[in-house]
């Protein structure tokens, strides 16, 4: 079992008046191989070709890897399917391939892209290992992550971020960019992925004047000690076990969550806390969340768990509305890793009147859709318990 | 007495009276008349399962801890309206 969680973290912001980005970003989790494959592709170009040309790249990439195909075997197949620019003489999309075990054995395969940077801490990590492989222009490097390394993969946007200016006549300079990022490490040593990319791009972004002159993109892989959630639904189908099911929030080591009204007053008369509820607190279509000492949110049940399951399938993490009820639930579960869900499976018979005007549906199953959703989407780490 | 707080009126929070209307129940604050404006304070309340009693309807709101079953913005209003009027009288 690994001791640390491997966090990923994309960003991306398309040339100045594209309206889709030609880098792409895609990756995997294999839980029962034990895992994780990620691949970020450059689209030569912009716009839609490159898109359509990198989302073609990275899914093959991606592909061939989960299959444990040859790592230089994909790559050769990949350059081999891509067509060839007529005038330029060159593939039509760069590719870095990343195969993470969780022993924290790395396998990167690099065509194309700028180099990627290893960082364990502040420092920046020279990979001896990296050996231009038979092919000159395909890079292989391979080494056993710790805890609290990253990795840091770039599009061309960012090291060519500024080419032109007068300070920066070739871009962001190599150095630069490396002391850049130990900077922002060293000022936020817990920074997450998510954010680390965003800090890159940004200044790349601003480096450009704020109209990109390539698609930007940054993706941050971070191996890091895990954060836990429980959250906690429906009153358990046993009266003597709702005890337990108090204890066992009580006694949990890392955020709190608690969704449904019923089971918030079981708790708190288990654990003898008081629940103060702030009517003005609800986003209008969901009911309010409610304070609770010792729990960092509670909530309504099924209406604000089929919500949050719904933005989590169907938005981005910067379209979700993070004021509502089900945002913070949403805000909750991406800044955690391992989320252990806590259902009680007593079925409320007052949900159960057909003529009710809404679909009230069984908790289990919404349970089980957000626990799929978190999963395969998020990458989380995800175990349901009955109770 | 308390004259700003005459009338407590509680909200059930809990789902069902969510869904059955209970939703719009807060925005009773904008609606009340002049008259009752300053007396009214509006709270909310956890689910006190009065909807496992299958001859009573949702939603419900506690107005001085007297149940009002199918409660909505005119009947609160009107009823409020009423206690006042029988204040005045006496």
């Amino acid at each position: 079992m690994n001791n640390y969680f491997i966090e990923i973290g994309n960003k991306s912001i398309q040339k100045n008046g594209q309206q889709v980005c030609g880098d792409v970003f895609m990756s995997r989790k294999l839980q029962e191989e034990g895992r994780s494959v990620a691949v970020l592709s450059d689209g030569l170009g912009s716009g839609i070709k490159a898109n359509v040309l990198a989302t073609m790249t990275a899914s093959m990439a991606l592909n061939f890897t989960v299959e444990n195909q040859p790592i230089e075997r994909s790559a050769q197949s990949i350059r081999n399917t891509l067509p060839v620019d007529k005038d330029r003489k060159i593939n039509y999309a760069t590719f870095t391939i990343l195969d993470i075990e969780y022993d924290g054995e790395t396998t990167i395969l690099e065509y194309g892209n700028p180099q990627f940077l290893v960082f364990r801490a502040i420092n920046s990590l020279e990979l001896k290992d990296i050996k231009e492989s038979s092919d000159s222009e395909l890079k292989k490097g391979q080494f056993k992550a710790q805890k609290e390394d990253r990795i840091i993969l770039f599009s061309d946007g960012v090291s060519q971020s500024g080419m032109g200016r007068a300070d920066m006549p070739f871009g962001w300079d190599w150095e630069d960019l490396k002391n850049f990022i130990s900077y922002k490490l060293q000022a936020d040593p817990y920074v997450s992925a998510e954010n680390l990319s965003k800090i890159i791009v940004n200044r790349a972004y601003y480096n450009d004047s704020l109209k990109a002159k390539d698609d930007i993109t940054c993706s941050v892989i971070y191996f890091r000690e895990p954060r836990n959630l429980i959250i906690c639904t429906g009153p358990p189908y046993k009266l003597e076990k709702d005890k337990t099911m108090a204890q066992t929030i009580d006694g949990f080591n890392g955020a709190k969550i608690i969704c449904g009204g019923t089971t918030a007053q079981i708790i708190a008369r288990e654990l003898e806390k008081d629940i103060e509820l702030d009517l003005f607190l609800g986003d209008g279509d969901l009911p309010p969340v409610s304070e609770m000492e010792g729990i960092d949110l509670v909530t309504e049940g099924i209406l604000t768990l089929g919500r949050a399951s719904d933005w989590l399938e169907k938005k981005k993490p910067d379209e979700i509305n993070y004021a509502s009820p089900a945002g913070k639930i949403i805000h909750l579960f991406l800044k955690n890793d391992k989320i252990t869900f806590l259902v009680g499976t007593r079925i409320n018979e007052a949900h159960q009147d057909p003529a009710l005007p809404v679909e009230l549906e069984i908790r289990r199953n919404v349970v089980k859709k957000l626990a799929r959703i978190l999963d395969d989407k998020y990458l989380k780490e995800v175990h349901i318990q009955y109770i | 007495m308390c004259k700003e707080q005459k009338y407590i009126i509680q909200i059930c929070t809990g789902t069902l009276c969510h869904v059955m209307g209970g939703a719009e129940l807060p925005a009773l604050i904008d609606y009340l008349p002049k008259n009752l404006k300053l007396k009214v304070q509006i709270k909310g309340m956890v689910c006190a399962n009065y909807c496992k009693d299958q001859t009573k309807k949702p939603p419900f709101v506690l107005i001085n801890s007297e149940l009002m079953q199918e409660a909505d913005l005119e009947k609160i209003i009107n009823y409020l309206q009423k206690c006042e009027n029988n204040d005045t009288y006496q």
